[in-house]
């Protein structure tokens, strides 16, 4: 027998010695790593992790992580290995607005596979890999301090847990992050430092609050990252509540291209629709952002993204709402909508592009474009309440039709839809 | 004479010093199969499918599509490591099993399981051990029928009939002795275990009595042991391993006679102990459960029993000092001895003539009166 122990298959640490001469350690290929005496900074799958938030892909498959307790953004480089193709999925009947579920009791599953019970399992984010439709979770386990966060990944409805110890890595740390201490009036402040991260042409946009009297704060951090970031606050006029406001973080963004120029557009709770040009957002200002549309009161908004509808083939912008339907708005508009009056008295809205907004069907937690025809949800559907499930929802009415009762669902039942005609026809496009 | 080392391979829990948390081994694993592992191309691939750690309290409609709890392998010399890429979560009960068979022939080592959960650091009590074997007496008859092995902690099921042995003189191990059945016979508070010797051969004029004679052979002496590696209800092996040294005596083939039985009565307006002696050893758990003291117009009078002088004195202590009157002492009609002999007849006493069950039914009494 060898006085090293082998290794077989990749490995991040290539030879390792084992405590006892007389043990021959042998680390094992296939998700499987090894031990070394030598202390190895982030070992572990957290790797680097402190936290897990919010997600967002870059170019080169770069999985974007906000970590809110390292007060970091992490970029990890992944791998071909570490990608899967599930483009070969097939994602329901996109005719009759019969979507699939991809995981039955996904929180169940992950608190199995963490070792764990199932009210210890919080998902904060999905991200979809767009080249290889691949989903991507931000997990923790545990709700205390000594939550354990991990990057889980989709693989043909089987979960996988992403040794990011592996993964090439760098960060960004983000300075000013409010007192971990610092409290609000029902919240801890830290739970907004990073609400939110997007990729734009080099630069990664960060939203959040910090411990500085403006405390609403846009960070745009070059990629690959440098010393160069710039920090700006903002501000907002806010309807509702009838006053500007300077600390409410902006809770969702996404960055468009629109007449040439981009634009960041952030949705607050309670539910303002604000429009900031990029080039407002430079390095040390204070941007007053237009507001273009208030979505109505009592709203917290749980992400925001753009997609093309198969219908029309119109861009739109769909803001998810915690207590009601979610909100659809033409993106044509976002660009051309005036900028709602300030300094007026209170005004419960709804106001501007809320005025125009289209109610869509959609009760989701964490909701994602998967590709031109689906979306991907996570939700807690009426009939499994007891459980969380992946799923897919067709595009562009959101609309999943198992789930409903209609005189259409009887066997001699009215067709309007023609549904009979496409009972069959399960894809993925 | 050479007897070859049989190799119990085994499960277990590492203890939380060790540099990645704790792991769950399946330890002393023969070299065949530890050779087989070092020849996969991708053993750990293969180690998902026959070694195997869930959580083990998920009642749920997709329990049985639930994963396995993430981890990590590790082939030591003669042992693989499980280590989950987070670490076991304490107060969650988990399930570890290990069933090499599909790997094949020649493999064929048996399956393994271990349910095991970690504690809450404030509520992890001492290290388990054995506190008391009976019948406590060190001379034993031939036609013992039973032992009694009680711990200091709640235990597992799963691991009694291969960590119980009994070995003669020399040390080898007394072949067919122990009965093996198919549960394992423990008490609801899951701290006693019963251990049998095997009633056929204890059984006068039956087949394995006739083929091999009675387990035990008068004149020898025995040793039972308990060896460690029974686990509590965390899944930790005992403090140490318990032995049990014995000499064996001639039989006890007749009824329990009740009137031998030797009443010390105490003090009217007292507490002290009512005590009754026996003429020979009685069954511990029976002590317990079967005789009860009744006032003259039938009341249980409520009180605490201590078993002791190796099963042979029985004392109850009133909860409310005694009042003159006369009292029965009920038997209960199981009461046995250490031999299985009842207060009916004796364990392997011919079939009874009288077909009616009736005189089995009471139990004898005894009376006594305090003035």
């Amino acid at each position: 027998m060898s006085e090293k122990p082998t290794t077989i298959g990749h490995s991040r640490r290539d030879i390792l010695r084992f405590a006892a001469a007389s043990a021959i350690g042998l680390a094992l290929p296939g998700g499987l790593s090894a031990v070394s005496n030598a202390p190895v900074a982030h070992d572990g799958p957290s790797g680097p992790l402190r936290s897990a938030g919010v997600l967002a892909f870059g170019p080169n498959n770069v999985l974007f992580v906000g970590d809110i307790t390292g007060a970091t953004i992490h970029a990890f480089a992944l791998r071909d290995k570490d990608l899967t193709s599930q483009t070969d999925l097939i994602s329901g009947n996109f005719h009759n607005f019969e979507g699939r579920d991809h995981v039955v009791g996904l929180d169940q599953k992950l608190a199995a596979l963490f070792g764990t019970t199932v009210d210890k399992i919080v998902i904060n984010d999905l991200a979809v890999h767009q080249p290889t439709e691949q989903i991507f979770l931000s997990v923790e386990r545990g709700r205390g301090t000594d939550a354990i966060p991990a990057i889980v990944k989709v693989n043909h409805g089987q979960l996988e847990i992403l040794e990011l110890d592996s993964i090439p890595h760098s960060q960004v740390s983000l300075p000013n992050e409010p007192d971990f201490k610092a409290m609000l009036e029902f919240d801890p402040q830290q739970m907004y430092a990073i609400t939110d991260l997007k990729y734009y042409n080099g630069e990664v946009f960060v939203t959040g609050i910090t411990n500085q009297r403006f405390a609403s704060t846009v960070y745009r951090i070059p990629y690959p990252f440098n010393s160069n970031m710039a920090t700006c606050t903002v501000e907002i006029w806010h309807p509702v509540h009838g006053e500007f406001e300077t600390r409410a973080p902006i809770i969702r963004q996404i960055i468009r291209e629109l007449n040439g120029e981009p634009y960041l557009f952030g949705v607050y709770g309670c539910t303002p629709l604000v429009r900031f040009p990029l080039s407002a957002l430079k390095d040390g200002a204070h941007v007053r952002g237009d507001l273009i549309g208030e979505l109505g009161y009592g709203a917290n908004p749980l992400d925001m993204l753009t997609f093309t509808s198969p219908a029309d083939s119109k861009d739109y912008l769909l803001v998810t709402i915690d207590t009601r339907s979610a909100s659809q708005i033409a993106v044509s508009e976002l660009a051309s909508a005036p900028p709602q009056p300030t300094g007026g008295g209170i005004d419960f809205g709804p106001g501007g592009l809320g005025r125009t907004q289209r109610a869509l069907p959609i009760k989701a937690e964490h909701i994602a474009i998967l590709n031109s025809k689906w979306a991907v949800l996570i939700w807690r559907h009426p009939k499994t309440t007891y459980r969380l499930d992946l799923s897919t929802l067709a595009l562009p009415y959101f609309f999943e039709r198992k789930d409903g009762m209609s005189e259409m669902n009887w066997p001699n039942g009215p067709d309007p839809f023609h549904y009979r005609e496409h009972r069959n026809e399960l894809g993925n496009q | 004479m050479n007897l070859p080392v049989e190799r119990q391979s085994r499960l277990q829990v590492s203890s939380d010093r060790s540099p990645h948390g704790r792991s769950v081994s399946v330890c002393s694993l023969g070299p065949d199969l530890v050779a087989f592992l070092r020849t996969c191309s991708r053993p750990g691939e293969l180690l998902r499918s026959v070694f195997r750690v869930a959580v083990a309290q998920t009642p749920s409609p997709e329990a049985d599509s639930l994963p396995d709890v993430s981890g990590r392998y590790l082939l030591l010399e003669d042992e693989v490591q499980f280590i989950p890429h987070f670490p076991f979560e304490r107060e969650v009960k988990y399930r570890a099993s290990f069933d090499p068979r599909p790997l094949g022939a020649p493999l064929t080592a048996e399956s393994l399981n271990l349910e095991f959960l970690i504690p809450s650091e404030q509520k992890a009590p001492t290290l388990t051990e054995v506190t008391h074997i009976f019948p406590s007496c060190d001379l034993l008859p031939e036609n013992l029928l039973r032992f009694y092995v009680c711990f200091s902690n709640s235990m597992q099921r799963g691991r009694a009939l291969k960590e119980i042995s009994l070995f003669d003189s020399d040390g080898r191990p007394a072949v067919d002795a122990l009965y093996r059945p198919p549960v394992e016979l423990w008490d609801r508070s899951m701290r006693h275990l019963t251990v049998l010797l095997d009633p056929g051969r204890l059984k006068r004029w039956v087949g394995p009595n006739i083929q091999l004679g009675p387990p035990l052979k008068m004149g020898q002496k025995y040793t039972l042991e308990i060896g460690s590696w029974i686990n509590d209800l965390y899944g930790r092996p005992l403090r140490e391993r318990f032995r049990k040294h014995f000499v064996v005596g001639d039989p006890i083939r007749k009824r329990i006679a009740v009137e031998d039985w030797k009443i010390l009565t105490p003090m009217t307006g007292s507490r002290q102990a009512l005590v009754l002696i026996f003429t020979s050893p009685l069954d511990w758990a029976l002590l317990l459960q079967t005789i009860t003291i009744e006032s003259a117009d039938g009341l249980v009078i409520e009180g605490r029993i201590v078993v002791g002088q190796h099963e042979r004195r029985w004392s109850f202590t009133p909860t409310s000092p005694w009042i003159s009157g006369v009292y029965h002492i009920r038997v209960g009609s199981s009461l046995e001895d250490v031999c299985g002999n009842s207060i009916r007849g004796a364990f392997d006493r011919p079939l009874r003539k009288d077909p009616s069950l009736a005189a089995e039914i009471n139990g004898p009494s005894l009376s006594f009166q305090l003035i």
